[in-house]
């Protein structure tokens, strides 16, 4: 089997490797939405904020446990780091956990629009019609 | 109208998915805004299965045992239960109308808390 990878390997172990690595970098619908609202919300993204901005420009009803599980699975991949805030009243004494998408995760928002548009291009069921 | 959100939501939460704080705060901040005990319950509820149906990377839950019976000797538990059941159907057989009350009590309960939960949600 030829190598899908560009980058010439001579070892197989090591081509599976960065192949599994590449694969990785493809997220979820949710995972880019996540992804996305959190660039969007800025250097204060947090739980709330995040499924706020999903449900605002999407129009899908967001969990937060939904939320913060799609988050910790992104940070155990590096695709964001998270710090937590102080404390405040209006939250039952309880710290914020803010959100930032890495250089990582960065990527693999631009890796997984690359593969849609690829997806999507010439596809004649989805062309619109011109009048 | 209280603001202080369902406590017992709130330690559901803490006992079933480790690092909640952050979640509950904005539960509760969300609670704070207007939201309904109905919403916070529904979202309690949801990041609880939500959890309990994400494998955390390659870690695996340690097994737990339940012992029902409250048997002191462990994986003996069962053969208590046989032995009580056995014990009841000997000595008292009637008391099993009760299990069988309480078990269909338990399903119309049940039903009638879905109904109501749809018709609320319409």
């Amino acid at each position: 089997m030829q190598p899908v990878c560009r980058r010439d390997l001579t070892v197989a172990a090591e081509h599976f490797i960065i192949c599994e690595e590449m694969a990785r970098h493809l997220l979820t619908d949710f995972e880019l939405m996540i992804l996305l609202a959190t660039l969007r919300a800025g250097d204060e993204a947090y739980g709330v904020q995040i499924a706020r901005e999903i449900e605002r420009t999407s129009g899908r009803r967001v969990l937060l446990g939904a939320a913060y599980a799609a988050l910790d699975r992104l940070e155990r991949n590096e695709l964001v780091t998270s710090t937590l805030g102080s404390p405040s009243p209006e939250r039952g004494g309880r710290a914020k956990r803010f959100f930032r998408v890495t250089p990582r995760g960065l990527r693999a928002v631009k890796e997984t629009r690359q593969a849609l548009v690829a997806l999507w291009q010439d596809l004649p069921q989805l062309k619109e019609k011109r009048a | 109208m209280t603001t202080q959100p369902p406590r017992l939501a709130l330690a559901l939460l803490k006992r079933f998915v480790p690092g909640e704080e952050p979640l509950a705060g904005d539960l509760a901040e969300e609670f704070a805004a207007g939201r309904s005990r109905a919403w916070f319950w529904r979202q309690v509820l949801a990041a609880i299965a939500v959890h309990a149906f994400t494998r955390q990377g390659d870690e695996r839950p340690l097994p737990r045992h339940v012992n029902l019976t409250a048997s002191p000797l462990p994986d003996v538990g069962g053969l208590g239960l046989v032995a009580l059941v056995g014990l009841m159907t000997v000595v008292m057989p009637q008391a099993w109308w009760l299990v069988l009350a309480a078990a269909v009590l338990g399903a119309v309960l049940g039903v009638v808390l879905i109904a109501i939960n749809r018709a609320r949600l319409g």
